[in-house]
C-alpha cells in the first residue's frame, strides 16, 4: 500500500508519498480556481505503475477559502420563532471598541433567508410548545421557491431534545439539499455559537460536497488507468485528526483551520518520537505566525474563530498573531517603533525583493547579514542588499533617535520578538505552564531566524528544527489518525451527578462513536476512545475541559488551581458537558534512524553577521551551512547559520546544534 | 527625545499585556454574569503616584473613572504590602454602587513602585431593589455604601469587612466568589510587574511608565492640531430623571487652540432628584472615550490622553453630582448621552469622522425575587443593546452595544439554566434605524416572561427624544418598554420599578441609531 499527504497551500500544494518505509517530497503550484487540478496532478506524478492500494489524506483550504472570501452556498437558516435574529445580534457586543464606524462581521444568513418556526424545548428538555409541521411545509415551498442551496435547523435547547430538528429536517427532506441540525454539529448550549457553526456547516456544505466528488472521480480515473484495486481518500480536519471523505462532506465545518493543524500534529509527532513530548510550535510565515503549546497531547480549544465568526467545534488550540517576516516596520506619530500587523505580504513583498517599498522584518534579517542574499530559495531569488540598504537610510532618517541603520534593524526584530514572545506567554505562562519545560519546535520560513532569539527571552532550553521544515503540515497530514469529536451538554449539579447518569451518557456517545470509527474501516482493536467532562464552579461561565477519571472532582480543582491561581474545594462543581474522543489508529509510519558520523561541517561561506553585543552592535564573522550537508552526528556552534532551501536558521553565539540521527536540528542554549 | 522608541513600543505592549492579562483571570473565574458573560469590569495599571499607566480594552465607561478609584485609595489608606483595599462609594474614588473596585499597591524597593486595579459590576450590592439599579432619590437607597477600606490586611482576609459586605447583599455565596476571582485578577497583575521589574530593572520601568504618558499625549495632541481651531457647542437631553417628568439638558462647549482642548459642560442642568447623575469620574470617562476613538484608538489609554485636554464640569450639575445625589443610571445612561453631545458638538469640525447618534442607552434591566425550583434568592442584570448610528462610512451594524459599554448578553441557554424566567423574543427591531443615505443600525426587541412573582427594574433611555441622525439623516425611532399582563399590553415609563406576576411578560424594545445624509441620497 501506497500512502499519499497532499496539503493544499496559497502557492504550492505539497505532497509526501510513503512507500516501504521511504518518503518521496513534491511541490506542483497550486490552482486556487479547482484546487483538485493541482491535488490530481501531484497524485499522477507521484504514482508508479502497479499500485493496489493507495490512501491520500488531504487537507483542503476549499472551507476555509469559501468562508473568508463569503463564497458559499446560498443558505437558510430556521429557528424557534422569535429567534431569527440571533444569528446577525451574536453577543451584542462589537469587534472595533474605539471604532465609530460599524466593526461587526455580515452574518452568512441573511434576514431574508432566516425563519422562524413555532416550537420550543424548555431548559429542562421538555416539549413545551409542539412543532408547527404547517409552517414546515409552507417553508419548504418557500425554500424551494427562493431557490436556497442549503438548509441550517437551530433550534433552542435542541441538543436537549432534539425531536424537533429532525421532523423539520424529514420534512424539508424531499428539497433535496444539505440540511445541517443544530443538535447534530454541535449539540452543546449556547445558542448563538451552536447556531453560527452550524450556519457555517451548512454554508460550506455544497461546495465541499462537489469538491470531493470531483476529487474522486479524478482519482477513480486515476486508479483505472493504474489497475488499482483501492482508492481512499481522508480529509484533514481542525482537530488535528482526519475523517472519511464521506464525513467531510457531511460535516464540512470540521475541515476549516486544518491548515495549522498539520503543522501541529507533524511538530508533536517529530518530537515526540525522540522523547520530547512537551512542545511549544512555532509557525513563522510571511504576515502571521501560529503557536500552539503540547503537554504531551495535543490541547483543542471550543472557541476558536473564522473569518471572525465563531466556531463552537474542537479546533488545535493555535493562537496567531500578526507578525511574520513581511511585517511592515513604522514609525508612529508619537515616536514608537511599531512592527506590523501591516504586512507587504508576497506581493509586492519585502524591499529586498526589489518590489516593496516599506522595510519588513526580512529587510531587517538581509541588513544584519543573516540571510544569504545569493542563496534564497536556494538561489532562484536574489536579494537585493543594494535597495535594501539605501531603504533603511531613508528610515534611519525619518528615526526619532540618532540611530545607525544596524540599530533600527536589530529594533526592528527586538519589536517583532516582543510581540512573538507574548504571542507565547497567552499559551503558556498565562496558563500556568513554565516555558522552562518545553522544546520550542520552528517551522514555516522565517520560524528558524526567530527561534534561538525567542527561546532565549522566554528561557526555553532548547529548540528543534525538523527535517524540511516546509513539508511539516503535510507530513502532520499523512500521519494523522482519524479524529472524531462527541459531545452532550448534560448541565448536572454536583449533588446530580450520579455515576450511573454519566455512564449512561458516555456510553451513548462512544455507541455512536465506535459506529462511525467501524464504518470507516476500523476494527475494534485500532478504536481509542478516551473520556473527558467539562467542568466549573456552579455559577461560573467557564468551563475547564479535562480526562474523565476517578477523581474528576479533585483533578478539577487542580486544574482551576494551576489555570487562575487559585481553587475552593467546599464550592460545589457544575458538569456542563459530557465529550468523547474518538481516535482510528492510522498505520504509522515508520521513521528509519541514519547514523551518526562525526564529521567537521564545512561551511559554504564566511560572511558577517552583526548581533548586540553589551553597548552596541557588533559584526561576527560567521560560517553558512548547507542543511543538507550536515550529517547526523555533526556539531556546530554559534555563530553559525543554516541554509536550507526554503528557511534559514540562525545560531547565535552561545549556542550550539547537534544534527541527530533522524536528521532533526536540535539547538541547545551552551552552559 | 531620550526615550528609544524600540523599548518604547516594548513597554507599551508589555503593559497592556498584563492589563490584559487580569482580565482574563477575572472573568474566567467571576460568578456573577455580569462579569463573566457580560465581561463588565475593566483592569488597569497605575504608577507610584497612582497615575494610569494601562488599562486593558474592556469597558470605556472606566476609562476616566479607574484613576480617581486609585487616588481616593491612596488618599484614605497606607497600602502596605499583602493589602488591598475595596470601595464603590462614588463620592469616593466609584461610579455607581455595583461597581466594585479592588487596589492593591506593588512594593518595590520598600514603596509603592505600582498599584493595579480592577472593577467589575456586581450582580447585587443589596439596597431597595434587586440588582441594585433602583429608581432612587439618594444614593443610601441604591445599596451598601464601601468607602476605599482593607479587605485584605498583609495578605490576610479582613473577616469583619467580608461578613458586613456578604450581610448586605441578595446572593452572598456569588458576591464571595467575584471578590475572590477580583483578586486573584490583582495577583495576576503585580506577579507579572514583579517579573517585569526583575528582567529590566526598576530605573528602566520608571523611566518608560513616564515615557508612555508623554507618547499617549503626543499622539493626542497631533489629533488636537488637525481639527480646525473654534468653538463647538451642541446640547441635548435626557427624557427625565425617572421622579421628575422632565428633560434634563447636556450642554458642551468644546474650545480647539492648536493641539490643546477645553471640554466646558457649564451650561448643563443641575444635579436631578432622580438617579440620573454622573459624578465627576464619568464625566471623565466620556471625554476621554470620544477622544481616543477620534485619535485613532490604538493608542494606550493612559493619563497623557487627557494631558492636553481641560475638562470644566460645574459642581453640583448633572455632569458633577455631589453627595448624597443618587447615582445608578449616570454611569449607564448619563453617560451615554454625554458621548452624544460630545460628537454632536464635533461633527462641524470633524465631518468626515463622526456618526449619527447611537441608541443611546444601555436599557438596563434588573430582576430578583425567590427562584420557586431551589427557594434560593436571585438577583439578575442586564443591558440590552440598540442600534449603531450610521456614519460617513456607512450603514451603522444593528443589535450592537456602542459608545461607553461593549459588555454581551447572556446566552438565552443559560439564562434559562440559571433563573425562573423564559425568554419569548430576542430580536432586531427592524425599522426602528433611521433612514438616510446611509441608514442608522436597527435596535432590538427582547420579551421575557417571568416563571414566579418578580421584582424588575427598568432603566432606560431615548423614549422620548430620539437618537439624531446627522447631515440630513432621520433620527432612529425612540424605545419602547410595555408590559404584556393577562393579554393586557401596558406602556412602561421609561424607568420603573414593578412587580411582576408568574406569567406576566415584559418587552423592551430599545432606540434604533440616526441616519447620515439624506435619505434621497441612498
Amino acid at each position: 500500500m501506497v500512502r499519499i499527504g497532499v496539503d493544499t497551500g496559497g502557492t504550492f500544494t505539497d505532497f509526501i508519498l510513503v512507500r516501504d518505509g521511504a518518503f518521496v517530497a513534491l511541490k506542483v503550484p497550486s490552482t486556487p480556481k479547482r484546487p483538485e487540478e493541482a491535488v490530481l496532478a501531484g497524485v499522477s506524478e507521484l504514482l508508479g505503475e502497479g499500485v493496489v492500494e493507495a490512501e491520500v489524506v488531504h487537507g483542503t483550504t476549499v472551507g476555509t477559502n469559501a468562508l473568508l472570501e463569503r463564497k458559499g452556498a446560498r443558505t437558510a437558516l430556521l429557528t424557534t420563532e422569535g429567534f431569527e435574529d440571533v444569528l446577525e445580534i451574536g453577543r451584542q457586543n462589537r469587534p472595533g471598541l474605539y471604532q465609530l464606524t460599524a466593526s461587526r462581521p455580515k452574518p452568512l444568513v441573511p434576514r431574508s433567508l432566516r425563519f422562524g418556526v413555532r416550537e420550543r424545548v424548555t431548559a429542562s428538555g421538555e416539549v413545551l410548545v409542539p412543532l408547527d409541521r404547517e409552517r414546515v411545509r409552507e417553508l419548504r415551498a418557500r425554500l424551494a421557491e427562493l431557490s436556497v442551496e442549503s438548509i441550517a435547523i437551530c433550534y433552542l435547547f435542541a441538543f436537549l431534545e432534539p425531536k424537533h430538528e429532525r421532523e423539520t429536517a424529514e420534512l424539508l427532506a424531499e428539497l433535496d439539499v444539505p440540511i445541517s441540525l443544530s443538535h447534530e454539529i454541535l449539540p452543546e448550549f449556547r445558542e448563538y455559537e451552536r447556531t453560527s457553526t452550524t450556519v457555517i456547516n451548512a454554508y460550506l456544505a455544497p461546495l465541499m460536497s462537489q469538491y470531493i466528488s470531483r476529487l474522486e472521480e479524478g482519482l477513480a480515473l486515476l486508479g483505472a488507468a493504474r489497475s488499482s484495486r483501492r482508492f481512499s481518500l481522508r480529509i484533514m480536519q481542525s482537530n488535528g485528526g482526519s475523517i472519511s471523505a464521506r464525513a467531510a462532506t457531511q460535516h464540512p465545518v470540521r475541515t476549516v483551520l486544518s491548515g495549522p493543524a498539520g503543522g501541529v500534529v507533524g511538530a508533536f509527532t517529530i518530537a515526540q518520537h525522540i522523547g520530547l513530548p512537551k512542545i511549544i510550535t512555532f509557525d513563522m510565515g510571511g504576515t502571521s505566525t501560529d503557536v500552539s503549546l503540547v503537554d504531551g497531547a495535543i490541547q483543542t480549544t471550543h472557541e476558536a474563530r473564522i473569518a471572525e465568526l465563531p466556531l463552537g467545534i474542537p479546533v488545535i488550540d493555535i493562537h496567531t498573531v500578526g507578525a511574520g517576516g513581511g511585517s511592515i516596520a513604522r514609525v508612529d506619530e508619537g515616536g514608537a517603533l511599531r512592527v506590523g500587523p501591516e504586512s507587504a505580504g508576497a506581493d509586492p513583498g519585502p524591499v529586498c525583493y526589489g518590489r516593496g517599498e516599506e522595510i519588513t522584518v526580512t529587510d531587517a534579517h538581509l541588513l544584519l547579514g543573516r540571510l544569504d542574499p545569493d542563496r534564497f530559495l536556494g538561489g532562484a531569488m536574489p536579494l537585493d542588499r543594494e535597495r535594501t540598504i539605501e531603504y533603511f537610510r531613508a528610515f534611519r532618517r525619518r528615526f526619532p533617535r540618532p540611530a545607525s541603520e544596524i540599530e533600527i534593524a536589530l529594533g526592528i526584530l527586538d519589536v517583532a520578538n516582543a510581540n512573538m514572545a507574548r504571542a507565547i506567554k497567552v499559551i503558556s505562562i498565562e496558563r500556568g505552564y513554565d516555558p522552562r519545560d518545553f522544546t520550542l519546535v520552528a517551522f514555516g520560513g522565517a520560524g528558524g531566524l526567530h527561534a534561538c532569539d525567542l527561546a532565549e527571552m522566554l528561557s526555553i532550553p532548547r529548540v528543534l528544527i525538523p527535517p524540511h521544515p516546509g513539508l511539516l503540515s503535510t507530513l502532520g497530514v499523512l500521519l494523522s489518525d482519524v479524529l472524531k469529536d462527541y459531545s452532550q451538554t448534560v448541565m448536572l449539579a454536583q449533588e446530580e451527578i450520579a455515576p450511573g447518569r454519566l455512564e449512561a451518557v458516555f456510553a451513548r456517545l462512544e455507541e455512536r462513536a465506535r459506529a462511525d470509527l467501524q464504518a470507516e474501516g476500523f476494527s475494534l482493536e485500532r478504536i481509542l476512545l478516551s473520556r473527558f467532562v467539562d467542568l466549573r464552579y456552579a455559577g461560573q461561565a467557564f468551563e475547564l475541559s479535562l480526562p474523565f477519571t476517578r477523581e474528576f472532582i479533585a483533578d478539577f480543582h487542580r486544574a482551576h488551581e494551576r489555570r487562575y491561581g487559585y481553587a475552593d474545594p467546599t464550592r460545589k462543581i457544575e458538569l456542563v458537558t459530557v465529550r468523547v474522543k474518538a481516535r482510528g489508529i492510522t498505520e504509522k509510519l515508520s521513521f528509519r534512524p541514519k547514523e551518526r558520523r562525526a564529521t567537521v561541517a564545512e561551511p559554504v561561506a564566511r560572511r558577517p553577521v552583526y548581533v548586540r553585543e553589551g553597548a552596541g552592535p557588533v559584526a561576527w564573522e560567521t560560517p553558512f551551512y548547507w542543511r543538507e550537508a550536515l550529517a547526523p552526528g555533526t556539531a556546530i556552534t554559534g555563530p553559525a547559520i543554516i541554509l536550507e532551501y526554503s528557511a534559514t536558521t540562525v545560531i547565535p553565539p552561545g549556542w550550539r546544534a547537534d544534527v541527530d540521527e533522524y536528521e532533526n536540528v536540535i539547538l541547545w542554549r551552551e552552559g | 527625545m531620550a526615550f528609544d522608541p524600540i523599548k518604547l513600543e516594548i513597554f507599551k505592549s508589555l503593559f497592556i499585556s498584563i492589563a490584559e492579562e487580569m482580565g482574563v483571570t477575572l472573568r474566567r473565574t467571576a460568578f456573577s454574569p455580569n462579569i463573566k458573560e457580560r465581561r463588565d469590569y475593566s483592569c488597569a495599571l497605575f504608577d507610584g503616584e497612582g497615575r494610569l499607566v494601562a488599562q486593558g480594552d474592556h469597558m470605556p465607561v472606566h476609562l476616566g473613572s479607574m484613576p480617581m478609584s486609585v487616588r481616593k485609595a491612596i488618599e484614605a489608606v497606607t497600602l502596605e504590602p499583602g493589602d488591598v483595599v475595596a470601595l464603590n462609594d462614588p463620592y469616593e474614588g466609584g461610579t455607581h454602587l455595583p461597581d466594585v473596585t479592588l487596589v492593591s499597591a506593588v512594593h518595590i524597593a520598600g514603596r509603592p513602585f505600582f498599584y493595579v486595579a480592577n472593577r467589575a459590576h456586581h450582580a447585587d450590592i443589596g439596597g431597595m431593589s434587586a440588582g441594585s439599579m433602583p429608581l432612587s432619590t439618594e444614593i443610601f437607597q441604591e445599596g451598601l455604601r464601601i468607602p476605599p477600606i482593607k479587605l485584605y490586611e498583609r495578605g490576610r482576609l479582613n473577616m469583619s469587612v467580608m461578613r458586613l459586605i456578604l450581610a448586605n447583599v441578595r446572593t452572598p455565596v456569588e458576591r464571595e466568589g467575584d471578590l475572590t476571582a477580583q483578586l486573584a485578577a490583582n495577583r495576576t497583575g503585580e506577579r507579572r510587574l514583579r517579573e517585569m521589574v526583575a528582567k529590566y530593572g526598576v530605573e528602566e520601568v520608571a523611566v518608560y511608565m513616564h515615557e508612555l504618558h508623554a507618547y499617549a499625549e503626543r499622539m493626542v495632541r497631533a489629533r488636537l492640531a488637525a481639527i480646525p481651531d473654534g468653538d463647538y457647542t451642541a446640547e441635548d437631553y435626557l427624557d427625565d430623571d425617572g421622579i421628575i417628568d422632565a428633560p434634563v439638558r447636556i450642554r458642551v462647549t468644546i474650545r480647539i487652540r492648536g493641539d490643546s482642548a477645553t471640554v466646558d459642560f457649564t451650561g448643563s442642568a443641575p444635579q436631578t432628584r432622580g438617579n440620573v447623575n454622573a459624578v465627576y469620574a464619568i464625566t471623565l470617562s466620556a471625554v476621554y472615550y470620544v477622544f481616543r476613538a477620534i485619535t485613532g484608538g490604538d493608542i494606550p489609554a493612559n493619563a497623557g490622553v487627557l494631558a492636553p485636554i481641560t475638562v470644566i464640569a460645574p459642581e453640583g450639575t448633572v455632569v458633577n453630582a455631589v453627595f448624597p445625589a443618587p447615582v445608578a443610571a449616570g454611569n449607564v445612561e448619563t453617560s451615554q448621552r454625554l458621548v452624544d453631545v460630545l460628537l454632536k458638538a464635533l461633527a462641524p469640525a470633524l465631518p468626515d469622522v463622526i456618526p449619527a447618534a447611537s441608541s443611546g442607552t444601555m436599557n438596563n434591566l434588573t430582576l430578583g425575587g425567590v427562584d420557586p425550583r431551589t427557594g434560593a434568592p436571585f438577583a439578575y442584570y442586564e443591558t440590552i443593546a440598540g442600534g449603531m448610528g450610521a456614519s460617513p462610512q456607512g450603514d451603522g451594524d444593528s443589535g450592537v452595544h456602542t459608545h461607553m459599554t461593549n459588555s454581551l448578553n447572556t446566552p438565552i441557554e443559560a439564562l434559562e439554566y440559571a433563573l425562573p424566567v423564559r425568554v419569548r423574543r430576542y430580536g432586531l427591531r427592524v425599522g426602528s434605524g433611521g433612514r438616510g443615505r446611509h441608514r442608522g443600525g436597527d435596535g432590538i426587541i427582547r420579551e421575557i416572561e417571568f416563571l414566579t412573582d418578580a421584582d424588575v427594574a427598568i432603566l432606560s433611555e431615548r423614549r422620548r427624544f430620539a437618537p439624531y441622525g446627522l447631515h440630513g439623516g432621520e433620527p432612529g425611532r425612540p424605545g419602547e418598554n410595555i408590559l404584556i399582563s393577562d393579554g393586557v399590553e401596558r406602556r412602561l415609563p421609561g424607568k420603573v420599578n414593578l412587580r411582576v406576576k408568574k406569567g406576566d411578560v415584559i418587552s423592551i424594545r430599545t432606540p434604533g441609531g440616526g441616519g447620515w445624509g439624506p435619505p434621497s441620497e441612498r
